[in-house]
């Protein structure tokens, strides 16, 4: 077997040990609180004010006067049934509630991540190479604003300058002129993410008029994170151009440019894609104060429906289950993507 | 000695350590500055008609102005920082300590127990923090409805709710903010993270060796030995991480999502005059800046100090710099 596969194996089987650690860790906060608590999360559509024998029904049908590992495992069974249970304050079931905002954050993050991956690392490597020059300074001056700059501060701040004042962004999604067509059947959504979606159905103004909406918040994200992730390549840049394999290139001849773009990146690579995928969790945050202050309707607006109107535990658990998944998954697909890069990660694992 | 000198040789260390001694100077000198009054005890004062919406400019009775229904900024800015600097210290602490221990444990028990601690820890760190601080808000706000449901308004009122249907676990919330529980809960892993390597590849050095042999205790060894020699990159964590705790805590209050950061009540109160209708950032500027400006130095003076330590505890950085002329940066 290729090493590869045997990499993917391996990382496959660590997968529901590390999704079985946390979904107990939940549940276990769940069982802190009383049973008129955890009744809440089978809750059916309609019951606002429930008799006291309902609910007694439902929890022996519910095992909830049961130990633990009996409720934990039924808990689990109603998950991978699809039923999430009922949000009295979304007013609909919370998964096809999830799952409909789930384009949204994604889009967002998608085009954060193609403008911050290529700039963090190309900038982090420029001014790591050279340390202490005009441009290191200048870079580490900046990125240090940007990672000490709260989210939410500089996004009132682009706010009030760019759309207050100027007009030339706004926050939602669409202008209101286009918000009826979206909807209107003439207008195929085939993946909920609306440039891609416009694009699909050839029409050039809706899709302008997204990335206008776009604009602001991507700017927000990819500062932070270009930051963040332009400060660990340069760190890795400073150990690494001293390494021995640069010292031989150099001594070869081998032309800067080529040096900086193919012998170091290579060996950093792995460095810079990790801190990626330890931010991963982080910028699912990061993308939650920003989709609250842009007003997109994102996954986030599920949880702030719920914190703002008081009690609704069935929302609370099916987002953080929700979130997990979605950042196991994502630190998945990233550990592949770095075996596949660097031979050195994916031997490492395998050895140990 | 030396490091200390290395540590003041930037100009950057001094003006995190200058701005940190400010922040703690105001937050001591709190009442000094801006007392509080009989009839607003706590990080809030008003001053002049409460019904009056609009926010006033800076004059002599508000050094820096007021917010909607004339509240003192100043006021504010200082009771907050003080509210701030606890909140930041205790939950950095409390989650350094716990997570530094763990790491330590962990990593001189080694095998089975190791990895299966630092599994765990790997699960928390795969939990994003603000699904963590909205969960466990919610299934505290879930239990004193539920709790809370059979009662009347007047007993309600009366703070009876958690003696009438007191658990351990409503006793316990009633007292602590659920933010700070979550934030704790949340980041310890970092620090056990960092530690567990340290002390790995520290416990097969001879000085630990020769403890054991002596007859060392498993605890005192890792009291003695392990802990003081690995603490250092927890440190700098720690130190970035008081900015951070303290920025998300204003963040989440600004969402309106929980947490209650005077910053951040500060900044919610002015938003409608800052991004609604009519607002400006340009003509009603004293509800913004102030706050903005000192959030954001609070998280700019404990970035420099961790990013200072950072330096002088990472000796690749000193051969990197020592190279290059260092004096151009002085």
């Amino acid at each position: 077997m290729p090493p590869i596969f045997q990499f993917i194996l391996r990382r496959l089987a660590i997968l529901p040990i590390t999704l079985l650690v946390i979904t107990m860790l939940l549940f276990g906060g769940v069982m802190l609180t009383p049973v008129d608590v955890r009744v809440q999360l089978y809750m059916p559509k309609g019951n606002s004010k429930p008799k006291e024998s309902f609910i007694k029904q439902l929890i022996i049908k519910n095992y909830l006067d049961q130990p633990f590992p009996i409720q934990y495992g039924h808990w689990i069974k109603t998950l991978t049934n699809g039923d999430w249970g009922y949000s009295p304050s979304l007013y609909e079931d919370v998964l096809p509630a999830l799952i409909r905002r789930t384009p949204v954050t994604i889009e967002l993050a998608l085009y954060s991540l193609l403008f911050f991956i290529p700039l963090g690392v190309a900038n982090g490597l420029l001014a790591g190479w050279k340390p202490n020059s005009v441009f290191d300074n200048i870079f580490r001056s900046l990125a240090f604003l940007a990672t000490s700059m709260p989210t939410f501060i500089f996004s009132l701040l682009l706010i009030s300058f760019f759309y207050v004042k100027l007009g030339w962004f706004s926050p939602e999604r669409i202008s209101g002129v286009f918000s009826r067509e979206i909807a209107s059947p003439g207008f195929h959504n085939l993946t909920g993410m609306l440039t891609i979606d416009s694009l699909l159905n050839g029409r050039f103004d809706i899709f302008l008029d997204a990335i206008k909406h776009l604009f602001l918040p991507v700017i927000t994200l990819t500062l932070y994170h270009w930051a963040t992730l332009g400060r660990i390549t340069r760190a890795s840049t400073l150990e690494e151009r001293n390494k021995e394999y640069i010292i031989a290139a150099k001594a070869r001849g081998v032309e800067e440019n080529r040096l900086i773009w193919h012998h170091a990146l290579r060996g950093l690579l792995s460095h810079s894609l990790t801190s990626v995928g330890l931010s991963a969790a982080n910028l699912m945050t990061g993308v939650f104060i920003i989709e609250i202050i842009y007003t997109l309707n994102g996954v986030s607006s599920v949880i702030v429906k719920a914190m703002r109107s008081g009690a609704d535990a069935a929302a609370a658990l099916g987002f953080s289950v929700y979130s997990v998944l979605m950042v196991v998954s994502l630190m998945f697909i990233l550990d592949i993507i770095i075996a596949v890069i660097d031979p050195r990660v994916r031997d490492e694992v395998l050895r140990s | 000695m030396k490091i200390y000198r290395n540590f003041l040789s930037n100009w950057r260390n001094i003006l995190g350590l200058i701005f940190a001694f400010a922040f703690f100077s105001i937050s001591i000198s709190a009442p000094f500055l801006s007392p509080q009054t009989k009839d607003d005890p706590g990080p809030f004062k008003q001053i002049g008609d409460r019904t009056d919406f609009v926010p006033h400019p800076p004059s002599k009775k508000a050094i820096l102005g007021t917010a909607p229904q004339q509240f003192d900024i100043f006021h504010t800015l200082v009771w907050g920082t003080r509210d701030a600097l606890q909140f930041g210290l205790l939950v950095v602490f409390v989650s350094m300590f716990f997570g530094v221990f763990y790491g330590a444990i962990a990593g001189s028990a080694g095998g089975i127990i190791n990895s299966t601690m630092m599994r765990i820890s790997d699960a928390f760190l795969s939990f994003p923090i603000i699904a963590g601080v909205v969960f466990i808000q919610q299934l505290v706000s879930s239990t004193i409805v539920a709790v809370t449901k059979d009662l009347t308004i007047q007993q309600y009122l009366a703070g009876r709710a958690f003696e009438i249907n007191s658990t351990p676990f409503t006793e316990f919330f009633a007292k602590v903010d659920p933010l700070i529980v979550a934030m704790i809960l949340f980041s310890w892993m970092s620090y056990a993270r960092i530690t567990n390597t340290r002390v790995i590849t520290l416990k097969e050095n001879e000085f630990v060796q020769a403890s054991r042999a002596l007859g060392g205790r498993n605890i005192w060894i890792i009291r003695k030995h392990l802990i003081p020699n690995s603490i250092a990159p927890a440190i700098v964590i720690a130190s970035r991480d008081i900015g951070n705790v303290v920025i998300m805590q204003a963040t989440l209050t600004f969402l309106e999502m929980g947490g209650n950061s005077p910053w951040g009540n500060m900044l919610a109160m002015g938003r409608d005059w800052i991004i609604g209708p009519g607002g400006s950032v340009f003509e009603y500027w004293w509800v913004y800046i102030p706050v903005t400006v000192t959030v954001i130095l609070f998280g700019i003076t404990w970035n420099l100090l961790g990013d200072g330590i950072n330096e002088i505890m990472n000796p690749s950085y000193v051969r990197a710099s020592s190279n290059n002329t260092k004096q151009q940066e002085n």
